[in-house]
């Protein structure tokens, strides 16, 4: 039965919401089952398809291992930034350096760490406003020990002193690139505006004990008992220190994310925590 | 399993549809009135939850009938439980046109 071509089109333009691996199946059922649908009603049975198709994307548990970068863990995490601050500095020594008076054509490798203080010194200026922008970070409800914070402190610096590579390569291709683009400068600050505001929010996307990402979120309430108790998304920690309630209306109770503490007896089930703390 | 399990309405009715034969995604749709966006991932999720199972017709029937093969469900025994069980808690299920009702789909 032809259909015309809108229905065909609209299944292909919800097919890249499938994921990749399960998409020609997910095309196949759909035109298998198109084909037996009126025409004056395809339209309308296609438009279906976006909302199957994110379905199939949000419940694909494979698609997601295969290709999220690792970032879970603290060590992995910084590894990963090394590598890309690795790869900025190599690609920053082969980009012309800003035509300044004193300056060579190209950076050395003995230039680099200026460099990187010169765009910490840049980033700097805007970290009060993001600071300002972003909203507190969570409040603990049970303190947090100090040789705890003393770490996720110097994880939050190490992350932002392996940003700055990144954001000084950015800073040399905005300017080359001016020439060509006029407006290419403004980059910069995009890139410096994203990459410090990533930093924070993962920052505090991190269980505070053992900065692990947390995991597992899930809504909870509903809108409807607004007045009654706060809803909105919990994620935990895979190791099973704790749980993250974020409310989805800001309210006077619940303006600030908010950490809870999980003690040793939750322990048995979170299979991370086992045997590990 | 499905001792312990609550569908939704819209869940109970798709199982319905599927328990009183049919099998196909569209003529789910054609006798619930439910949106496409609607059955085709709840199908998934029951089958996910192993209330129904789908199978692709072969493709030698299909070709005979000169048309592209269809994929099919079937509810497995847990989804004839569960379905049971929803027929208690939703009287107005059994009301869902059988199969010979809707044939014009």
């Amino acid at each position: 039965m032809s259909n015309g071509w809108m229905p065909h089109l609209i299944l292909r333009t919800a097919s890249l919401l499938a994921p990749a691996d399960r998409r020609a199946e997910w095309v196949r059922e759909w035109r298998s089952e198109l084909w037996y649908i009126p025409r004056k009603r395809s339209t309308r049975f296609c438009l279906g398809a976006f909302r199957d198709a994110l379905w199939v994307r949000r419940n694909h548990a494979s698609a997601v291992k295969g290709t999220a970068i690792h970032l879970v863990s603290p060590l992995s995490c910084l590894a990963f930034l090394a590598i890309v601050a690795a790869l900025s500095l190599a690609i920053t020594l082969l980009l012309p350096a800003p035509g300044l008076p004193d300056m060579p054509q190209r950076l050395r490798a003995r230039d680099l760490p200026a460099g990187c203080c010169a765009m910490l010194i840049f980033t700097s200026t805007m970290l009060p406003v993001l600071w300002l922008v972003m909203g507190r970070a969570p409040s603990h409800f049970h303190r947090v020990p100090w040789p705890n914070r003393v770490r996720g402190g110097i994880f939050l610096v190490l992350k932002i002193a392996l940003v700055h590579p990144i954001v000084l390569t950015s800073f040399l291709l905005a300017i080359s690139l001016n020439h060509v683009v006029p407006i290419a400068a403004l980059g910069i600050f995009g890139t410096a505006i994203f990459a410090l505001r990533w930093t924070l929010i993962d920052q505090r996307e991190r269980c505070p004990v053992c900065l692990r990402l947390l995991t597992d979120p899930v809504r909870i309430g509903t809108a409807s008992q607004t007045l009654l108790e706060w809803y909105g998304g919990e994620s935990a920690c895979s190791r099973g220190h704790g749980l993250l309630h974020r409310a989805e209306i800001p309210s006077s109770y619940s303006e600030y994310p908010q950490w809870h503490r999980l003690d040793a007896s939750w322990q048995g089930l979170f299979l991370e925590g086992l045997g590990r703390r | 399993m499905a001792e312990g399990l609550r569908l939704s309405h819209t869940s109970a009715m798709i199982l319905q549809a599927v328990g009183t034969g049919h099998v196909y995604g569209y003529t789910v749709i054609a006798v619930t009135g439910l949106a496409s966006g609607t059955v085709y991932p709840a199908l998934r999720r029951l089958e996910g939850d192993e209330l129904v199972r789908s199978e692709w017709e072969r493709q030698s029937t299909a070709d005979a009938a000169l048309r592209p093969p269809r994929k099919y469900y079937q509810l497995t025994p847990s989804g004839e439980a569960a379905l049971e069980i929803s027929r208690k808690r939703y009287p107005l299920l059994s009301k869902l046109a059988p199969l010979t009702e809707v044939e014009d789909v």
